[in-house]
């Protein structure tokens, strides 16, 4: 009887079955393959060729404070004083107006001449770019029925954790978008000096079929999950962050107390993995001794983990919120400290810690120190997989493709230039401030800026000073640092895989039947018998592609 | 009917015409809007790639086609059954213990003589319709889970709270509840629609017959209501094979996929999240066949009963 | 008003009745209330009751302010009212006729049509073709997108022509001895006759238009003509970044639940305004009058 609403549900039958997720997709944020349909493996070492000469950064822009080991980006702990100018020459040609389609999380910037940071941008850039804000939390929607429309704007912003969810995207760039490799290989990006700065790990990942087919915009951090604690709580406990096991689970049960309304963990599974050394940046993949590929359901790691967190289930230690719903707001429950421990990515902290410091005298949020389960190293999940990708149509003329590669260019400036700080705060007296600490956002430029430029350009990492929170820059980067030397080794780095379709609908059953495992709702011994399972829809299937591609890659 | 078909056809259509006419508009916007691209649903017999050829129309036109290929991979995956017999179990349930709620609380509703507490009762009992599942969801969490009020009254007098959010076994009237309260007042409205075409004479011929208050209930009043019943009961047969998608997403790892995977989430993790186009395509047609076959048995059952359903009899 | 032939009401009825009725009522008014409670809370108080509030501590309006600052709410306002007002009226304007024209079985094409309409409610189009269909006809970026597509609800229009079917038939069989047109008859007796379905139909159709959200995200990219679902679902999700990103792309305005409940407190509010108009045409007696006179 649901007539008129907008129920997710009314949605699904609206479209058929036909395509796409509207639905929960702000819930589903789930760490996916990067992958399509059909099985077939390109291999990037082989175009090296293809890949652009690296550049040096803009001269004049101040070194950074703390330089970082790659992927982390080198970090700024203060605005500098002065900036230097990047792009001596005007990058559009007065052409028409480029549309493009980026992403945002907000309330949607107003368009056009009402938004007065687009037209002092539009106005450096010599040709206009006329955006549509699309809702980051819908975007894979969106990008669904433009894909499969081939609807697309001159310009496309597509977030690299968008690429999973977007069936056969292999065929799609190949059909809708420009090869940029006649414009960007080798010496030819020295016409855009700024592209010319970014990593070259980025650039392998804009590869699609053999082609370089996108502007990568780099990552600042390579790291998928962090736990979090609330320093300041367990500090009134005197109790640390757990540097084992042993003492996660200790100081969990010590501070969770159910007639107080706390508990100590949210769901903290990857972490635990992590923990455990099992695998996670291959989507879970790694290689045996002898060579051949397994997957983590196979290894004894996960199962330890498995049996770990089944205990936290057990015992009750995780808040029951976020054991009856996947819509619990696990974020609102660390800040009232209902729960202590939570796993996110990177992105919480700064602005979590900047919001509630104001709010709870003393908040203080931190990293776990990541520690191996059985002492020793640990192991971090992780890869440099761009932020997003910026794909240009297809077929619109050597010379507009040109223009928009310049503008694209001058969007890419880094941090310490002016066109950075044009792009990143607005004008001066307008959309910021400029206090002792550097730029500040007026609220004109919180309503007018929302990354609209960010999402089509690749700029060279680097993490900004937050002046808000003074410690953020230094501890983000000293865990970063720490952590990264411990990085996860991808044997298949390099290497863009489309999985059989087979195996991406068999590893849902599987994952459904481990979760029943960590609830208590089936026994530990079962894992064999979901292993088995696993491997065949698909699992068998999928490391011999694998295997394949290693071999073929030489490797 | 036969009789009618006596008449010749061009006399007819000049009878007619003007309500053809009243039909016309309605018919062009679903044509255009909905029969059009319902077409593209041929994908189900197509290993489908969106992006062949130089245009959409070309894609369509140019996958290969496959047969039935994809109905018989459908078929083929045990989750599917799984996932049928638990969509099957919600409706069947929940049209014995949903289903008529709507109509006690209208006729509750229609009994309360005092206009303004009738009206502020309707309009509170109907805003919930408007709330989104993860509210709801979140609301029953704060009442009856582990970490809600309930469950820590519970614990202040020592007693161990039960689970309710996370029971698989008792899933099926978690979800109910979960329904009644957020549709319960919002199903109510056609049911109070139909109660004032009644004929008010109707009761007092009755209450002058010397029927009570519950005899007039069972003769005058619910036989008022019976047809737009039988409407209702035949649409939602039809509409069976849906119970609800983002109610069950949320509350699944909860409680298991063997109690919470619908047809609707199955097709979500098996054709959506994975792209296969051609097989999400397949499972919606099949829920159609099932909704179409429904509609039609219980059509003819609503004649037998001397209903006239949805459609009249032939 | 009791009518004169109804026996006085007993007390264990009564006490019954009344007891079911407020229960429902709490039942339901509780979370109501907490949304709004929530919604005029500060910070400091969510992150003391560790999330949704229950007995208010004083009254923060930021959430409010925070949401209609900028003026783009008010814009969607209009724009939603615009699409709620069109969109009803054109959909009963295509649904009533469409109703009465197939209300009577043996007229021409009567089964073939009936049949073309009931078939879309289990057949569904998939969301690339209806963007290509949306688009091919020109309706992108226009308020139409959002009111055409769905301006026959099939639902809908088997509940009113249930009504229509339901009518007294000698009555539409007089005036068409009298000679009186299709139109003039829909238009001078059955509609008179039936304001409680065509009420009912109307706010089913009105909450549809005024809920719009996901076809507004396809078809709209001008956000000065988003509806205003569509510009409360960015508050509600603001601050959402991806999981799987490590980065902090930034977000300007970090959502509280407070911002989430004042986001269903204004959703809700003008739906719980419109239904006592709505209900007013429940009134019984109607056709009575209409079969005497």
């Amino acid at each position: 009887m649901d007539t008129g609403a907008t129920s997710r549900r009314t949605f699904l039958r609206l479209v058929g079955y036909s395509v796409t997720a509207a639905a929960g997709a702000g819930l589903l944020g789930g760490c996916g393959d990067k992958a399509a349909e059909g099985g077939a493996t390109q291999k990037l070492d082989a175009l090296a060729g293809v890949l652009p000469e690296a550049g040096p950064l803009p001269a004049g822009i101040p070194t950074p404070d703390i330089v970082s080991t790659r992927p982390v980006a080198d970090g700024y702990t203060r605005f500098p004083g002065t900036l230097v100018d990047a792009v001596a020459q005007q990058p559009g040609a007065g052409g028409k107006p480029i549309s493009a389609m980026t992403p945002a999380w907000g309330p949607a910037p107003p368009s056009g001449a009402d938004n007065g940071y687009l037209t002092a941008v539009n106005a450096k850039l010599g040709t206009p770019v006329e955006f549509s804000v699309q809702d980051g939390n819908t975007y894979a929607e969106k990008l669904g029925a433009v894909l499969g429309a081939r609807d697309v704007p001159d310009l496309l912003c597509v977030p690299g954790w968008e690429v999973s969810k977007l069936a056969r995207f292999g065929d799609a760039v190949q059909a809708l978008f420009e090869d940029l490799t006649p414009f960007l290989a080798g010496s030819a990006v020295k016409a855009y000096p700024m592209l010319a700065t970014l990593p070259a790990g980025a650039w392998r990942n804009a590869c699609w079929n053999e082609r370089l087919m996108a502007v990568p915009n780099p990552t600042d951090n390579p790291f998928p999950f962090v736990l979090f604690y609330r320093k300041d709580l367990l500090g009134k406990a005197s109790l640390g962050p757990p540097t084992s096991l042993a003492e996660l689970h200790a100081t969990g049960k010590a501070v969770t107390d159910e007639r107080k309304g706390v508990w100590a963990f949210d769901n903290i599974f990857a972490m635990v993995q992590m923990f455990h050394k099992a695998p996670g940046s291959k989507d879970g993949w790694r290689l045996k001794s002898d060579g051949t590929p397994e997957f983590k359901y196979e290894t004894q790691e996960f199962r330890q983990a498995a049996e770990f967190m089944a205990k936290l289930y057990a015992e009750g230690l995780v808040h029951p919120d976020v054991v009856a719903s996947r819509g619990a707001d696990a974020k609102q429950l660390l800040q009232s400290g209902k729960i202590l421990f939570k796993q996110d990515g990177m992105g919480m902290w700064q602005p979590m810690q900047a919001e509630q410091q104001n709010v709870t005298p003393g908040f203080d949020v931190a990293p776990v120190p990541l520690f191996a389960a059985g002492g020793g190293t640990p192991l971090a999940w992780g890869d440099d997989e761009p932020i997003s990708y910026t794909f240009v149509k297809k077929g619109l003329g050597k010379e507009r493709v040109e223009e928009i590669l310049r503008v694209v260019n001058w969007c890419s400036a880094p941090f310490g230039t002016n066109e950075f700080n044009l792009r990143e705060f607005g004008a001066e007296g307008k959309q910021h401030t400029r206090g002792p600490d550097g730029p500040v956002k007026t609220d004109l430029g919180f309503k007018e800026i929302q990354n609209q430029y960010f999402f089509i350009s690749g700029r060279s990492p680097v993490v900004q000073p937050t002046p808000q929170t003074p410690k953020y820059v230094p501890d983000m980067l000293a865990y970063a640092n720490a952590t990264v030397t411990n990085l996860e080794k991808d044997p298949w780095d390099g290497l863009k895989f489309e999985m059989p379709a087979k195996y991406k609908a068999g590893l849902v059953p599987s994952e459904d039947q481990i979760n029943d495992i960590l609830r208590g709702r089936r026994p530990l011994s079962e894992l064999d018998a979901v292993v088995k399972e696993w491997r065949a829809n698909g699992g068998d299937e999928a490391r011999e592609l694998l295997g394949k591609a290693l071999a073929d890659a030489g490797r | 009917m036969k009789r009618r078909r006596r008449v010749p056809f061009r006399a007819r259509l000049r009878r007619d015409w003007p309500l053809l006419a009243m039909v016309l508009p309605g018919a062009l916007l679903l044509l255009v809007f909905h029969y059009v691209p319902v077409l593209g649903n041929v994908v189900a017999f197509q290993d489908y790639n969106p992006y062949i050829g130089d245009s959409p129309l070309q894609a369509l036109l140019g996958s290969p086609f496959i047969g039935l290929e994809n109905f018989r991979a459908l078929f083929a995956t045990p989750a599917f059954w799984d996932a049928l017999r638990n969509t099957l179990s919600i409706t069947a349930f929940q049209l014995v213990f949903f289903f008529p709620l709507p109509i006690a609380l209208a006729l509750i509703l229609d009994s309360i003589m005092s206009k303004r507490v009738r009206s502020f009762v309707q309009t509170v009992v109907y805003l919930p319709h408007f709330f989104s599942w993860v509210l709801v969801v979140t609301f029953f969490v704060q009442m009856l889970g582990g970490a809600g009020l309930l469950a820590q009254e519970l614990r202040q007098a020592g007693i161990d709270p039960p689970e309710i959010m996370t029971n698989p076994d008792t899933f099926i009237l978690l979800v109910t509840a979960e329904v009644v309260w957020k549709d319960v007042g919002w199903g109510t409205i056609v049911f109070l629609a139909a109660l004032s075409t009644i004929d008010p004479h109707l009761y007092e011929a009755a209450a002058a017959d010397g029927a009570g208050r519950w005899r007039r209930l069972w003769h005058v009043t619910l036989p008022g209501l019976r047809p737009v019943i039988v409407l209702l009961l035949i649409l939602r047969l039809g509409d069976a094979l849906s119970v609800g998608f983002e109610q069950f997403l949320l509350q699944r790892e909860a409680v298991g996929r063997q109690a919470a995977e619908v047809l609707d989430t199955f097709v979500y993790y098996h054709a959506i999240t994975t792209g296969d186009y051609g097989f999400g395509a397949a499972a919606g047609l099949f829920k159609a066949a099932v909704g179409l076959v429904l509609i039609l048995l219980a059509n003819k059952v609503a004649h037998l009963f001397g209903e006239r359903g949805v459609y009249a009899r032939s | 008003m009791r009518p004169v032939w109804e026996e006085p009401p007993s007390v264990a009825g009564q006490v019954a009745k009344g007891s079911v009725l407020t229960a429902v009522v709490l039942v339901v008014l509780v979370p109501l209330w907490v949304a709004l409670v929530t919604s005029v809370s500060s910070r400091e108080t969510i992150n003391a009751s560790g999330g949704l509030v229950v007995v208010p501590r004083g009254i923060d309006l930021s959430a409010y302010r925070i949401i209609f600052s900028g003026g783009q709410i008010s814009q969607a306002l209009w724009i939603s009212v615009l699409v709620t007002v069109c969109g009803t009226a054109v959909s009963l304007l295509v649904t009533v006729p469409a109703a009465y024209g197939l209300s009577r079985p043996g007229s021409v094409g009567h089964r073939g049509l009936l049949f073309f309409f009931l078939l879309t409610f289990l057949v569904h189009p998939g969301l690339v073709p209806s963007y290509l269909v949306v688009t091919g006809v020109g309706l992108k970026d226009t308020l139409w997108a959002l009111i055409l597509p769905s301006a026959l609800n099939v639902f809908n229009f088997v509940v009113v022509r249930a009504f229509f079917q339901n009518l007294p038939g000698e009555l539409l069989d007089s005036a068409r001895v009298d000679g009186a047109g299709e139109l003039r008859i829909l238009w001078r007796i059955v509609l008179p006759l039936s304001k409680a379905v065509v009420a009912v139909v109307g706010l089913f159709y009105a909450v549809g238009y005024w809920n719009i959200w996901f076809t507004a995200l396809l078809y709209i990219d001008d956000n000065e003509k988003f509806p205003i679902q569509r510009v409360l679902q960015t508050f509600i999700l603001a601050g959402q970044t991806p999981q799987t990103s490590g980065t902090a792309v930034g977000t300007a305005l970090p959502p509280t639940l407070a911002i989430k409940m004042a986001v269903v407190v204004v959703t809700v509010a003008p739906i719980a305004a419109v239904y006592p108009f709505v209900q007013r045409h429940f009134t019984r007696g109607v056709i009575l009058g209409a079969v005497k006179g």
